[in-house]
């Protein structure tokens, strides 16, 4: 079973308690009532017996005397019913004699032996109180009064207090999600803030004074999250120094190769080949130190720009000797999108690169909508990725496998990492799936850029 | 000959420059410090000039300064540093190009071959001056002059050569990506360059450079010139 949230444990706890505590103050209130009450009830009944008992001792303290009459002297009124024993004879005011047998033997025994006695009964299943007096050696006074006003006062009164307990752990319950949130309040806005750092945004930082109970947690969030962006950015810095450091050789380099390009003619083969070799990994050499600082500095912000995508699409196909052509804009889609320009170029130029180098060349560029994200589509015709490679292949420094069964690959490993860089920079995905017809098809997710 | 001053302290990189540079056909000359590159422009004007950022004593950017305050030669900066800040600010002491380390010698040189495209329109006068007037402001391509309220503003050729596409297109928008490609010759680039140099432009020929009247921004679209 999954375990309860915090916060419904809370809740339930306090629902629990709230509930404990109402029914046991209910149960006692419940019991002290019903003492009090009983027993008031138990003396107006004793009160009104011996009264009666005496008025009936007075009736019968006569000749002759009917146990009958001297029992119609007596004004009962409809909740108290008078019965008598005389000379083992049994006289009811109104004619009930299953109310004798109701009559206990131990009470009996005691007014027998000459103690007034009271005790409550069930009779047809009604309350009664039952009151014995005895009058003389052979007369006994027994009278029964209703007890079912004050039985339906306690139904009432248990239905309330149960009403109200009920109520007050439905209090404590809502009083417990309400404090709960409060209490919690603070771990949403931890949870927010990580989320946000989670995002990239590394300015977040909790306001460590709101509560003082809490400090300690909000400091050592911050630090947590400033340490982390500490590091990042000694990382990125890292890399950034490197790619720039290495960027100073790198011109000699490249001024120094074209020197020895432009003296090809005058250069034996041998040397030739050389030249030729040093001057193109000096090219690939630059360009992996460029990609290396775009990864560096790829947490930069978007900066979003109408940018006519058709252009810049057909532009980067110009510089590759492709044909425009094979730039497609779909019928519902607009030219224009908002996006990073140099971004969205860098996405097209990898993804074309990317297709000449492993794919046997690219043969579509496809621009299309889905919602509100621009979608760059690039197919080609080549060997397709395997789809155990289809994530790998975004990771840095990872080419596909037909290259190293070539033994080629003159990128610099770090294209395709871009493109879903900048895609995510957009807050969009990149991904490889298979052409249908046969090779791969690149697909590039740019959201809120049609909005 | 065509002479190009380089200003790089790293003697390799000075070097390799100075022969490539040779080897395309210009007069090369080399300075370690930005204070001996300014004594050789002083002495013997070259025709363009490449200057690194990082320079001990004098840095790029104040030696940018200085040499744009002597006169209009085409300055290019050769930096490895791409942080839009430095970007910016080069081109705000007064550079009219920037590329970024290792920059290809092809690329080099056309990028020299551009700055000279521009620099030529400066030169030439033809009998027939077509003027254009903006309000206060008249633009003369041919003459090379412009003026404002009757005074002549004193541009550099980079400037000049963006002040005249747009009042040729005077009243018609042109895109970043326009302007890049006709006045710098960039197929694809910077368009940062664009937006430093219309703001250096409004800093010159605008009254209120910070509410342009005549060189406007059409948000996401470029930049036109009215009366």
């Amino acid at each position: 079973m999954r375990r309860l949230g915090l916060r419904a444990r809370v809740t339930t706890a306090f629902a629990v308690g709230a509930l404990l505590l109402s029914a046991s103050m209910a149960l006692v209130s419940y019991e002290l009532t019903r003492r009090t009450l009983l027993d008031e009830r138990e003396r107006t009944v004793l009160r009104a017996a011996y009264y009666d008992a005496a008025v009936v001792r007075a009736g019968l303290d006569v000749e002759n005397p009917d146990a009958a009459e001297a029992l119609r002297t007596l004004d009962t009124g409809t909740s108290r019913r008078a019965l008598m024993l005389l000379n083992g004879e049994w006289y009811g005011r109104v004619a009930g004699t299953g109310v004798t047998d109701a009559i206990p033997v131990r009470l009996n025994e005691l007014v027998m032996a000459g103690e007034p006695a009271v005790q409550r009964i069930r009779l047809d299943d009604q309350p009664y109180m039952l009151v014995g007096v005895p009058l003389s050696e052979s007369a006994f006074f027994y009278e029964i009064a209703s007890l079912r006003e004050l039985e339906q006062t306690f139904q009432v009164l248990a239905l309330a207090l149960t009403a109200v307990a009920i109520m007050v752990a439905g209090s404590g319950a809502a009083l417990g999600w309400y404090a709960t949130r409060h209490g919690l309040r603070p771990l949403t806005a931890v949870a927010d803030a990580a989320e946000r750092i989670a995002a990239g945004d590394f300015t977040t930082r909790l306001t460590p004074d709101t509560d003082p109970d809490l400090t300690r947690l909000s400091t050592s969030f911050n630090r947590m999250v400033d340490e982390l962006a500490q590091r990042i950015d000694r990382d990125r810095r890292f890399a950034a120094d490197v790619s720039h450091e290495l960027r100073s050789p790198l011109q000699t380099l490249a001024a120094a190769a074209s020197v020895l390009a432009r003296r090809r003619e005058n250069q034996d083969e041998r040397t030739a080949t050389a030249a030729r070799l040093v001057a193109d990994e000096i090219d690939r050499f630059q360009q992996l130190v460029n990609d290396l600082l775009d990864l560096a500095r790829g947490d930069q912000p978007v900066h979003r720009e109408p940018v006519e995508l058709t252009e810049l699409a057909r532009r980067a196909c110009r510089d590759r000797d492709l044909p425009e052509s094979m730039v497609h804009l779909a019928a519902d889609t607009p030219a224009t999108w908002q996006v990073d320009r140099r971004r969205v170029a860098q996405v097209l130029a990898n993804l074309l690169d990317n297709a000449e180098r492993y794919g046997a060349g690219p043969v579509a560029v496809r621009l299309l909508r889905a919602g509100d994200a621009g979608v760059i589509e690039v197919d080609d015709e080549g060997p397709g990725v395997p789809v155990e490679d289809r994530e790998a292949i975004f990771d840095r420094f990872v080419r596909g496998r037909a290259a190293h069964h070539r033994g080629g690959g003159d990128g610099s490993g770090l294209g395709l990492a871009l493109v879903a860089q900048h895609a995510a920079a957009h807050g969009g995905v990149a991904s490889a799936s298979d052409r249908p017809g046969g090779g791969a098809r690149f697909r590039v997710t740019l959201p809120g850029s049609l909005a | 000959m065509t002479a190009v001053l380089v200003i790089e302290d790293d003697d390799r990189i000075r070097l390799a420059l100075l022969l490539a540079l040779e080897d395309e056909g210009y007069e090369a000359r080399g300075a370690a410090t930005a204070e001996e590159g300014l004594r050789s422009q002083r002495r013997e004007s070259a025709d363009y000039v490449l200057v690194d950022l990082m320079l001990p004593g004098i840095d790029g950017f104040e030696a940018i300064r200085q040499l744009r305050r002597d006169d209009d030669v085409p300055i290019v900066v050769v930096s490895a540093r791409d942080d839009t800040h430095d970007i910016v600010a080069a081109l705000e002491a007064g550079a009219d190009d920037y590329v970024v380390k290792p920059v290809a010698i092809k690329e080099l040189t056309a990028r020299l071959r551009a700055l000279r495209r521009r620099a030529r329109t400066v030169t030439t006068v033809e009998a027939e001056v077509p003027v254009f007037s903006f309000g206060d402001l008249e633009v003369s391509p041919e003459a090379g002059e412009v003026r404002r309220a009757g005074e002549p503003v004193a541009l550099t050729r980079t400037e000049f050569r963006l002040l005249c596409e747009l009042a040729e297109h005077a009243g018609r928008v042109l895109s970043r990506q326009q302007l890049l490609s006709r006045v710098w010759g960039y197929d694809t680039g910077d368009e940062r360059l664009v937006d430093v140099h219309v703001g250096r432009l409004r800093q010159k020929i605008e009254t209120d450079p910070a509410n342009p009247r005549h060189l406007v921004t059409l948000r996401g679209l470029g930049y036109k010139l009215q009366r």
